[in-house]
């Protein structure tokens, strides 16, 4: 198949480009370095292949490296049938240089390359207009003003494409610019004719980073943001959790009552509402957690985000940069360690990757939530805008943030790395602020709930069955501790007695190391079995009843904040570290580490 | 405000990283200690000789400068910025 290259700047609106002509869903966001890694998808009969962003051609992040070198190998390939250059039109006098350096680079190579000038809406906004015909004259490469956004110009841009990757003479790039100083001075000249005056561009973004950015009042904004990010995952989504288990609670005594009963109902109610279902209320917390981020990262806020936390961050071997891959860490590790590409400095990138697991992520929500609703009790301040229980959730974010801190204080003493990009500095480009972008946010907070019900509920099905199984056989033998798993349970039990904890949670722990939320599901199975007829009151208040230590149920938290239990964020340490050792080394010391805090807490307290 | 002589503007109190906030200057050159592919890139932003800049601040508790360049803003961390020599836009 022919393929059509995007390549541009960071931020300029390629993969939203890309979304749009492939039908795809790439993930788009306000600030430079969203895209980490080459993603194709169909474009007619075309292959096209979205790019992360490139400020240059000489790279100095990893994702700025995949970039340059692929689109090299690109130009090369007799199969690349045209190139397009993708910038943000209303930053000309910025962006025309790299434009003209991957120009020339295509001419090079003999390629076809077009220019994207995206962000056309914005323009329109301020009311001027691109005189494109000139600017392609004076280019001497076709130029479509469009917006991936509104979708303004994108009809004419699509058959520009095809026309042009069709073609049978490749549309190479007519003239030649000259060197790099004859570059400069021609992106200038032209984006001074063409361009949007940057006192224009920049004055709404200016205006309010003298706020965000303002000593006293950009400090408390902050923590004000990272302080309601925490706080609404826990009581935004309260209310619809509370609806999903109501209506879980009336299917089963609905079905059960329907069926009457016997071996199928207690299967039906243990491990299916039980088991299964009480993971399933975690999905809202879920999708309150995406949508926040998701509101975050359109906003641009968080390269201002980044750029407050650089100097502590700094201080604990890290960069600004570590920022937004720890914040995203509290979604999904794996993302998180992708997106760790854009720290330039080889050495904190690295430490950032081997710490990102420590950050509360979303698989972690259900162990969380559950165990504090048995420890901490209901209680709201400030008139509701306060709770108890929404500060303990905060206060286990942050222990894993600190957790995270120290633990790269002490590996910066030890990494040490002779890369000759090992100190590269702290340079961000500020964003434009933006109102987020609705539609795509809805479709990936939907499309959250929707993974994490499909890639947990096989494995937590397979997994609550299983229990129950063994569970609730023999079935006479006189209940839970009698069965085939008691026995068994109680073989691997001398291992968590040092915690507090009975044999349910020790098979519960073991099973979560296929994947953190197995843990509620097991353990809802394991007290469904126990408990008496109605349980399915909720798991919390079946734990509760039945009587967990508070020393023994917050080292259950400790435990669970620390401890590495995800095969697939172990796999993408291994690929991206390149070492086995690393990999392993991760597991068993934060394995360690877990245990240690647990066995504290639980004789402790 | 009084022009700097040519001799005097490159000392090492006129760079980026102790301008005050709002001033426009220029860059008058990169200090040629930085790394390389820094240097490169910093030219790359626009950081030439000449270049007006506007410095828009410090983040919080003496963070990164905040600077406009051409039609951009970046910041900066203090290991770089210190190397950049500026003096006042006449
Ligand atoms: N107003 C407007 N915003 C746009 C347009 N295209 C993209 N954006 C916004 O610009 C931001 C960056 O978009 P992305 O598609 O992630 O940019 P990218 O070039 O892929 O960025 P990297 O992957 O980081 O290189 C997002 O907030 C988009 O919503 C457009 O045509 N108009
Ligand atoms: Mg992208």
């Amino acid at each position: 198949m022919k393929k059509i290259v995007l390549v541009g700047k960071p931020n300029s609106g390629k993969s939203l480009l890309f979304n749009q002509l492939t039908g795809l869903r790439q993930k788009v966001a306000n600030y430079p370095g969203v895209t980490v890694e080459l993603k194709s998808g169909r474009f007619e009969q075309f292959e096209l292949i979205d790019y992360p962003g490139a400020y240059s051609l000489s790279s100095l992040s990893r994702d700025e490296e995949i970039a340059v070198n692929k689109l090299n190998e690109a130009l090369q390939d007799p199969n690349t049938a045209l190139v397009i250059c993708n910038l943000d039109a209303t930053r000309l006098e910025s962006s025309l240089m790299f434009g003209l350096q991957v120009q020339a680079l295509a001419r090079a190579h003999q390629k076809a390359l077009v220019f994207a000038l995206n962000m056309a809406d914005e323009l329109q906004r301020f009311g001027h207009q691109l005189d494109t015909a000139a600017l392609s004259a004076a280019l001497g490469s076709p130029v479509f003003a469009i917006s991936a956004k509104t979708l303004l110009g994108i009809h004419e841009f699509r058959q520009g494409l095809l026309a042009l990757a069709n073609a049978a003479e490749p549309a190479v790039p007519a003239l030649e610019h000259g060197d790099e100083q004859a570059l400069r001075q021609f992106s200038r000249s032209l984006a001074r004719t063409y361009g949007l005056a940057s006192s224009v561009v920049l004055k709404n973004q200016n205006r309010i980073d003298r706020f965000m950015l303002n000593n006293l009042s950009g400090g408390l904004a902050f923590l004000l943001v990272m302080f309601l990010l925490f706080q609404s995952i826990f009581t935004l989504a309260a209310p619809l959790m509370d609806a999903v288990e109501a209506g879980i609670g009336a299917v089963a005594h609905w079905v059960t009552g329907f069926i009457g009963e016997g071996t199928t109902s207690d299967f039906l109610n243990d491990a299916i509402f039980g088991g299964v279902g009480s993971f399933l209320v975690f999905v809202p917390q879920i999708m309150m957690l995406t949508l926040i981020i998701g509101l975050l990262e359109d906003s641009g806020y968080l390269a201002r985000a980044a750029l407050i936390c650089h100097r502590p961050l700094s201080y604990f071997g890290l960069s600004g940069r570590s920022f937004i891959p720890y914040l995203s860490g509290h979604a999904c590790a794996i993302p998180a360690i992708m997106a760790a590409r854009t720290i330039e400095s080889p050495r904190k990138r690295l430490i950032t990757m081997m710490t990102i697991p420590l950050m509360a992520c979303s698989a972690r929500l259900p162990v969380y939530a559950l165990l504090i609703s048995v420890l901490i009790p209901e209680r709201a301040y400030l008139g509701g805008l306060v709770n108890l229980q929404g500060v303990a959730f905060f206060g286990l974010y942050l222990m894993g943030i600190i957790v995270a801190l120290l633990v790269s204080l002490m590996l910066s003493r030890f990494v040490v790395s002779r890369d000759e990009k090992s100190d590269m500095p702290f340079i961000l480009e500020l964003p434009n602020y933006r109102l987020p972008h609705w539609k795509p946010l809805i479709v990936r907070v939907m499309s959250a709930a929707k993974s994490f019900v499909y890639r947990s509920g096989p494995v937590i099905f397979a997994v609550t069955v299983l229990i129950w199984l063994f569970g609730y056989f023999p079935h006479d033998a006189g209940g839970l501790e009698h069965s085939y798993l008691g026995q068994i349970g109680h073989f691997i039990e001398p291992v968590f007695e040092p915690l507090g904890l009975d044999w349910r949670y020790g098979v519960a722990i073991l099973m979560s190391f296929l994947a953190r939320e197995v843990f509620v599901g097991a353990l809802g199975t394991l007290f469904g079995i126990d408990g008496a007829d109605e349980n399915i009151a909720g798991l919390a208040a079946n734990i509760q009843a039945d009587g967990l230590a508070f020393g023994a149920g917050f080292g259950l938290l400790l435990f669970y904040v620390v401890a590495l239990q995800c095969v697939a964020t172990v796999a993408t340490i291994r690929a991206e570290t390149g070492s086995n050792r690393i990999a392993a080394g991760l597991v068993i010391g934060y394995g360690l580490l877990a245990y240690a805090l647990a066995y504290l807490a639980a004789n402790l307290l | 405000m009084t022009v700097l002589n040519p001799a005097g503007a490159v000392s090492a109190r006129h760079t980026l990283w102790d301008a005050p906030k709002k001033a426009a200057v220029s860059v008058v050159e990169l200090a040629a200690c930085l790394n390389p592919l820094v240097l490169n890139r910093l030219r790359e932003m626009g950081l030439e000789p000449g270049q007006p800049l506007i410095c828009l601040g410090r983040g919080p508790f003496n963070g990164p400068v905040v600077v406009q360049i051409q039609d951009c803003v970046y910041t900066l961390e203090q290991q770089v910025a210190q190397h950049i020599l500026i003096e006042p836009q006449l």
